[in-house]
């Protein structure tokens, strides 16, 4: 009785360790994210996704991404090796004279940043593809339009690269026809926005704030078609004109009467602006030129929660060509706070003791900076051999580019306005499109066509709003010139120069020599040729 | 059975009898024990020694032999004559506790083990201010590397099991407490254990599977033992300084330079920023137990301050330990709860480097701005520069809090059932372990600190993580004798579930620097939408079944074999099982050949696949989340896009290891070891590396990128060179050698680490390569100060006539890896003195340091900024920072790692009860012989700046001082 008992005591007891091991199931349980099975549902989460493709132009405010490779390799801006502070392998001083290697990092940065946002494009163009919602085709095409933009950008930079439209995980091995070639690129680029401008959102403003609409549509076309020859051999001016006409027929846009509010803190509601990034230091970080450019005692000046580190200036010559005193002698005015005022009788705190009427000259910050409480900032690192002191005194001119840089050398950017109090991200909106720059295009594009009158007569116009005197003539020269200077800092200056072939091959400027042709286009970034069999090095390099 | 008792009790009875009485104590204390088996031989008459070790026995008139048991004491036989009265002194069996091994679900003796399996019982462990159990086995074993750069109470230990087995995966090896599979050491007092044994080889850690390929560390705690009621109590007292910093300029020296900053004052910072650190442990443990049940419980107090000022932490640890035996003994019931809290300030690492790198006339306090310093109300008294990248270091530890507070509860139970009654040898265990881990930070810089609080006008912030880890086990064992071969069989099943979440605030912009951060809501941050709130959480389970034969024939030849086939959810669909197999065979020669003066002679062979699994979840699958923000409609709206590239192939980085060896004892014992030599081939290698973009939408992605071999010798040796009673000595030595080379890899080569701000972020500083060692050291090489500028010009390497500052044209300074590693054991006893002295070394391996990199040189932002260090290479010619080959120095070192002298009181019998009383001195870390000029020669397994695995041999700025420890204790039974 016992013994049956223990039997089946123990089948039973066994039989439930036997049967414990019943749990194989390995499906991974999400808590804290979405994936295609849940995501996808309402309206709200459509809009969220197509998010994801303008969330990705904030890098361009970033350091060391597009807008750094394009302007640091240009005349504007320098970033100078000062003592023991941005050496950095020497890659900074490689942007400045040309010297520029495929591992230098800002590249990869760039590439990473433009195929980021061409791949959001193409996934979520194939992911809306196949919904068939009523909103889902306008989207496609916002997206197939956004895509051209970053292939504009990408093409300009980098050449001849790959043209992927689809959405896979695939690479594909060793194959020669990846790159597509830069005429391939400029190609797509045209029909893509020539198919889609008309199709998007007409409306300027409002709700169409910093979405890509007609207008933009037009201006990333205007841009594409002045640079045609460069791209192709093709040049494409009447176009170019066209597309500014078309901007111009919205009858919205106007350049602004003054021309730094294009640029303030809140720009929102500037009649000039056509594609802005909307940064804002809640919602959208990412634009740092005030911890770039700035000097580590103007979080003094500016009161800001982090220190700056004081990288980017710009270079003399570049500053100088605001300077005119023949034509324009007027003294330097007071900008904006940190920028001094100067002693109109010009000692040396005024830059090179001359004045200039230019009022973009409110581009830069330069002189003493001043504190809230009206004292100059003290910078107990300045140089020893820095003739004007302990103050903290942006001066025009760099005594040297490296190794010992002074460290309040070269006039800093001031082109969009700084917040008191402000944090490392701006909450400016970053102006990627503008009708000033339109104007310009279009004034090119009939001087090259021989329509002198009109191109001068607008050139004048942009003239006529910075207060200087008008042009007589315009010239190749002083028509770059101009261009620079309504420029400055708008990823417009590289393209300039390579346009009007200034950029390389018999182009010096300080610190840079004339420098080989290879150089019009970046290297393919190492890091992706290390990993993709497919991908050819520009020629070169 | 009742039946036949009785019957034999009435039998007896018919028999003329007598009583004998005696007592039963233990020959190291005198102790009575209770509970021992007193038996008349060849009968089953019987008893159990009371409370008191008094038994009380009816035997035959013509008596007999009395046998007495006790598990963990000799078996003792006494004849017994014509006594009425026989005590009896019992000898622990230390042989017995010292010849069993843990292994992986199971115990084995020593002699039957296979594989590579390293055993420390506690005798053996070091000792002095252990506050950690690595501590325990720091350099006693063979191939294992427990290190930890600096003197930081707060800090981690780094463990390497052979050497670096993975790039990315978790890379030390797998703890398992009391069958706790991936238990947390903060649950362990280093007092409470009783083994640690090291599973060093494929074979022995293949039944861990999943994790086992960094190798397997198992520490088995103290229990309570079946006699009389014992406590124990330790308690010391340890005192910490400075054992070494770097060298640099004093205030002298620096006026001296050209171009120094006289701020006027004359400031030792690194006197300022340090103190003697007092430390105090209390340990108290009880400990008993009956037949049926056994308990042990404890007490650990830590209470340990650093050497940096307001660094240091407090500890409660409390572990309960009980056993019962149920149904007829045929059911074990082991119950184990462990909780420990800690509250810690972590300090701030930064203030030891700005101690180095800081003008040393700058004073610690001002009153008002002047001279170039910043000082005043503002900056809460302390000077301060307006320079970058310096800060006053005792302000930053001073104004600024970095707090935390740990809770762990570590709670598991199993049920052992013997089947023996069923089936013969079979016995089945249900496990269910569960461990909780929170951690709480805090953190607050004050408005008057330049060094973060002051910018943003004060900010604080909050955190939370907690992890939980359940496991839940069957197994089955089941032994067969047959013919001469003993077979055990082992079968199971395991459960485990692993839960992560977590929470995290932080915000600026304080009215009041009162609260610290224990008021979030008063940041302004919050209601202006600067702060920052985020919380997770996430899963993963780890599903297994394993089996084991191991065969013993006649105890000359050994054969185990096992398999693991585990799934984790953590990989593709497809992907998500993998199987682990090993097998390894052993011989004992010594019983075959029969050869005279050898007592052991062993030889084994082993091979084991093992596996690693990615440390994050999800990676194969593509999510999507917040990713910004977006104008829509005038107004901003969340933009939701992919977290990361998935990786639906993503698949089990395996491990295959064969392994050698030899144990052997010789001259009765007096000369003992082992001897191993093992290859490990890592394939699947899993690692977070670049990927092209187009098609990839992120530049990196984790995959299965490359496969290495490591190989090395490991060889133990020890020596009892006398032992005469009175006096006695032996020493130990163990000796391991490492080489890893790369076999395959996707991207290679590979540049890892970066030299950091200022002026130096884009300097990589490790290559890795296929065909070449890991841990290369690959830097510019140094040719002379420009003669202009005096700046540092490298040699142009790759002939294109300028050194082009790319990772071409640098060369190999050095591997921060070892070659071979020597830890050496002496132990000394004269009458009641003892002496332990250990000395650790690890040579080969090279060390970028990174003070050099930045300031060794007279550079004019050097000099009017920061300080000058020292090093063996400063030149008055070069004036800029720039790392180079010559900042690489041989790291090889040998230190006196602790050296303990211990005094046992000759207490006797006393009235007052004291079983044992033992006192003792140590001292750690007493010298160092290295020509390393940094501040510590110990291996960097890993870059601290970005916790990268690839670029090891780099001292970071961020160091903490190494520490020399000086404590004094008192050990005390009764």
């Amino acid at each position: 009785m016992k013994n049956i008992l223990d039997k089946k005591f123990y089948v039973m007891l066994l039989g439930l360790l036997f049967f414990a091991p019943a749990c194989t199931d390995l499906e991974e349980e999400l808590y804290s994210d979405v994936t295609d099975e849940n995501f996808f549902q309402t309206d709200d989460e459509f809009i969220s996704a197509l998010g994801g493709a303008y969330s990705s132009f904030y890098g361009i405010g970033n350091h060391s991404n597009l807008w750094s490779s394009n302007e640091l390799s240009s005349d504007e801006l320098v970033v100078t090796h000062k003592g023991g502070d941005w050496y950095d392998g020497g890659i900074l001083l490689a942007l400045h004279d040309h010297t520029w290697t495929p591992d230098n990092g800002f590249f990869n940065n760039t590439w990473g940043f433009l195929y980021g946002g061409i791949n959001t494009c193409n996934r979520l163009i194939a992911q809306f593809g196949a919904l068939e919602s009523e909103n889902s085709a306008a989207y496609v095409n916002e997206l197939r339009a956004i895509r051209a933009i970053f292939y504009m950008w990408a093409m300009d930079a980098f050449g001849n690269i790959p043209l992927v439209v689809g959405f896979s995980d695939d690479v594909p091995k060793n194959d020669a026809n990846f790159q597509t070639g830069r005429t391939a690129v400029y190609n797509f680029v045209a029909s893509e926005l020539t198919e889609v401008v008309t199709t998007l959102d007409a409306q300027v403003g409002g709700n169409a704030y910093a979405r890509v609409n007609q207008a933009t549509a037009y201006a990333a076309l205007a841009k594409l078609y002045l640079n045609a020859e460069v791209y192709t051999g093709t040049p494409k001016w009447t176009e170019a004109k066209a597309a500014v006409d078309a901007i111009e027929a919205f009858g919205s846009y106007s350049l602004a009467g003054d021309y730094k509010s294009n640029f303030s803190i809140e720009n929102s509601g500037s009649t000039e602006n056509i594609f802005v990034v909307p940064y804002d230091k809640v919602f959208a970080g990412g634009f740092n030129w005030v911890m770039m450019t700035l000097a580590y005692p103007s979080a003094n000046v500016f009161e800001l929660t982090e220190q700056p580190w004081n990288g980017y200036s710009t270079v003399e010559e570049f500053y100088n060509s605001y300077i005119d005193t023949v034509n324009n002698p007027g003294p330097v005015v007071a900008q904006w706070r940190g920028l001094a005022e100067f002693d109109p009788a010009g000692d040396l705190k005024t830059p090179n003791g001359r004045g200039t009427n230019d009022l973009r000259i409110s581009n830069f910050l330069v002189g003493p900076q001043l504190t809230p409480a009206g004292t100059i900032a003290e910078d107990p690192a300045f140089d020893a051999d820095d003739p004007d002191g302990t103050g903290l005194n942006f001066t025009p001119a760099i005594n040297e580019i490296q190794p010992n840089g002074h460290r309040q050398a070269g006039a800093r950017i001031g082109k969009y306005a700084y917040e008191q109090g402000g944090t490392a991200n701006m909450s400016n909106d970053f102006v990627v499109f503008r009708w000033g720059d339109m104007k310009l295009v279009r004034a090119e594009a009939n001087h090259r066509l021989g329509n002198s009158a009109a191109a001068l007569a607008e050139v004048n116009e942009i003239r006529a709003r910075a207060g200087v005197t008008a042009f007589t003539v315009l010239t190749d020269e002083n028509l770059l010139a101009e261009r620079g200077r309504e420029m400055f800092a708008e990823l417009s200056r590289r393209q300039d120069l390579i346009r009007f072939g200034k950029f390389t091959e018999g182009a010096a400027w300080w610190a840079k020599e004339s420098s080989d042709a290879k150089y019009n286009v970046f290297p393919i970034p190492q890091p992706q040729i290390d990993v993709n069999s497919s991908l050819t090095q520009n020629p070169g390099y | 059975m009742l039946l036949s008792t009785s019957l034999l009790f009435l039998m007896l009875s018919a028999w003329a009898q007598r009583t004998v009485t005696g007592q039963v104590t233990s020959s190291d204390d005198g102790s009575a024990i209770p509970g021992v088996n007193v038996v008349l031989k060849g009968t089953t008459s019987g008893t159990i020694t009371d409370f008191d070790g008094n038994y009380r026995l009816e035997v035959p008139e013509a008596g007999g032999t009395l046998v007495f048991t006790f598990i963990g004491l000799l078996s003792q036989q006494t004849v017994i004559g014509s006594r009425s009265i026989i005590d009896v002194s019992m000898d622990s069996d230390l042989a017995e506790l010292d010849e069993i091994v843990v292994t992986g679900y199971g115990t084995q003796e020593k002699k039957e083990v296979t594989s590579a399996v390293t055993s420390v019982k506690a005798k053996d462990f070091n000792r002095g201010m252990v506050n950690n159990p690595v501590q325990l086995i720091q350099g006693k074993v063979g191939g294992l590397t427990v290190v930890k750069p600096g003197g930081d109470p707060n800090g981690n230990y780094t463990l390497r099991l052979r050497g670096v087995s993975t790039f990315g995966a978790n890379a030390s090896p797998l703890i398992v407490i009391d069958g706790v599979i991936g238990g947390s050491l903060n649950t362990v007092d280093p007092n409470d254990i009783a083994s640690m044994d090291v599973l060093k080889d494929g074979s022995a850690a293949a039944i861990y599977g999943s994790r086992g390929s960094a190798g397997v560390i198992i520490i088995t705690t103290k229990t309570g033992k079946i006699g009389k009621a014992t406590v124990e109590y330790n308690g010391s007292i340890a005192f910490e300084n400075v054992a070494n910093s770097i060298e640099f300029m004093d205030a002298a020296e620096y006026r001296a330079l050209p171009g120094a900053v006289d701020l006027g004052s004359t400031t030792d910072w690194l006197d300022e920023v340090t103190d003697t650190g007092v430390s105090q442990i209390h340990n108290v443990s009880l400990s008993g137990g009956t037949e049926s049940t056994t308990y042990r419980a404890s007490v650990n107090v830590r209470d340990v301050t650093g050497v940096g000022i307001n660094s240091g932490y407090d500890q409660i640890n409390t572990r309960l330990n009980l056993t019962q035996k149920a149904l007829n003994d045929r059911m074990k019931i082991n119950v184990n709860l462990s909780l420990t809290s800690k509250d810690s300030e972590y300090g701030f690492k930064e203030s030891f480097r700005y101690a180095i790198a800081g003008n040393p006339t700058l004073p610690v306090r001002q009153d008002a701005n002047a001279n170039g310093v910043t000082a005043g109300p503002e900056t809460g008294g302390y000077a301060e520069r307006d320079i970058y990248d310096f800060y006053n270091p005792v302000s930053i530890s001073e104004q600024n809090i970095n707090n935390g507070t740990d809770l762990r509860l570590l709670g598991s139970a199993k049920i052992d059932y013997d089947f023996s009654d069923f089936v013969d040898g079979l016995s089945a265990a249900v496990f269910f372990s569960e461990q909780r881990q929170t951690d709480e930070r805090g953190q607050y810089y004050a408005k008057t600190s330049k060094f973060v609080g002051a910018g943003p006008n004060g900010n604080g912030g909050r955190s939370f993580q907690g992890q939980e880890n359940k496991l839940f086990e069957t197994t089955f064992n089941y032994n067969k004798v047959i013919g001469g071969t003993d077979l055990t069989f082992l079968a199971g099943y395991s459960y485990q579930e692993f839960f992560n979440e977590g929470f995290s605030m932080s915000g600026s912009d304080f009215l009041t620097d009162a609260f610290t951060y224990n008021n979030m809501g008063a940041s302004l941050d919050f209601p202006n939408g600067l702060g920052s709130v985020s919380s997770y959480a996430n899963s993963n389970k780890l599903i297994a079944f394993f089996g084991r034969v191991n065969l013993n024939f006649s105890d000359n030849y050994f054969v185990s074999a096992s398999v693991r086939q585990e799934g984790s959810s953590r990989f593709g669909a497809d992907n998500k099982w993998g199987m682990f197999p090993a097998v390894s065979a052993g011989v004992n020669l010594d019983n075959i050949l029969n050869i005279s003066g050898v007592d052991q002679l062993k030889l084994r062979a082993s091979f084991g696949i093992t596996g690693a699994q990615p440390g994050e979840s999800y990676l194969s699958l593509r999510r999507y989340g917040p990713s910004g923000s977006f104008y829509y409609g005038g107004a901003y709206v969340p933009s939701y896009g992919p977290q990361s590239n998935p990786n639906p192939d993503l698949k089990w980085e395996e491990k295959a290891e064969i392994d050698f060896g030899v144990d052997f004892s010789v001259m009765n014992g007096k000369l003992s070891g082992s001897f191993d030599w093992y290859k490990r081939t890592t394939s699947d290698l899993l690692f977070l590396i670049d990927v092209p973009v187009p098609p990839n939408l992120y530049s990196q992605t984790w995959k299965n990128v490359g496969e290495m071999t490591n190989t090395g010798i490991e060889i133990t040796l020890n020596y009892d060179v006398v032992n005469n009673g009175t006096f006695s000595y032996s020493t130990g030595l163990n000796f391991a050698t490492f080489k890893t080379i790369i076999d395959k890899l996707e991207v290679s080569p590979l540049y890892q680490g970066a030299m950091g701000a200022p002026g130096q972020s884009a300097t990589r500083l490790s290559r890795v390569v296929v065909g070449e060692e890991l841990g290369q050291i690959w830097l510019p090489v140094y040719d002379k100060p420009d003669p202009a500028t005096g700046s540092p010009l490298m040699k142009d390497l790759n002939g294109d006539g300028v050194d082009c500052a790319c990772n071409e044209d640098r060369a190999l300074a050095g591997n921060g890896l070892p070659d071979f590693t020597v830890g050496w054991n002496n132990s000394l006893s004269f009458g009641n003195f003892d002496l332990n002295i250990f000395f650790r070394g690890a040579f080969g391996h090279d060390i970028l340091n990174s003070y050099r990199g930045f300031y060794e040189n007279y550079g004019g932002t050097e000099i009017a900024n920061w300080n000058i260090v020292k090093g063996p290479g400063l030149d008055p010619e070069l004036k800029g920072a720039l790392v180079n080959d010559t900042h690489v120095e041989a790291g090889d070192f040998i230190k006196l790692d602790n050296a303990t002298l211990g005094y046992t009181l000759p207490i006797g019998d006393n009235n007052v009860g004291f079983r044992n009383m033992r006192i003792f001195l140590s001292i750690q870390n007493a010298f160092v012989l290295t020509g390393y000029s940094g501040i510590d020669p110990e291996v960097r397994y890993i870059d601290i700046e970005g916790n990268n695995a690839l670029a090891p041999g780099i001292e970071r700025r961020n160091t903490y001082f190494t520490t020399r420890t000086v404590s004094a204790g008192i050990n005390i039974g009764f």
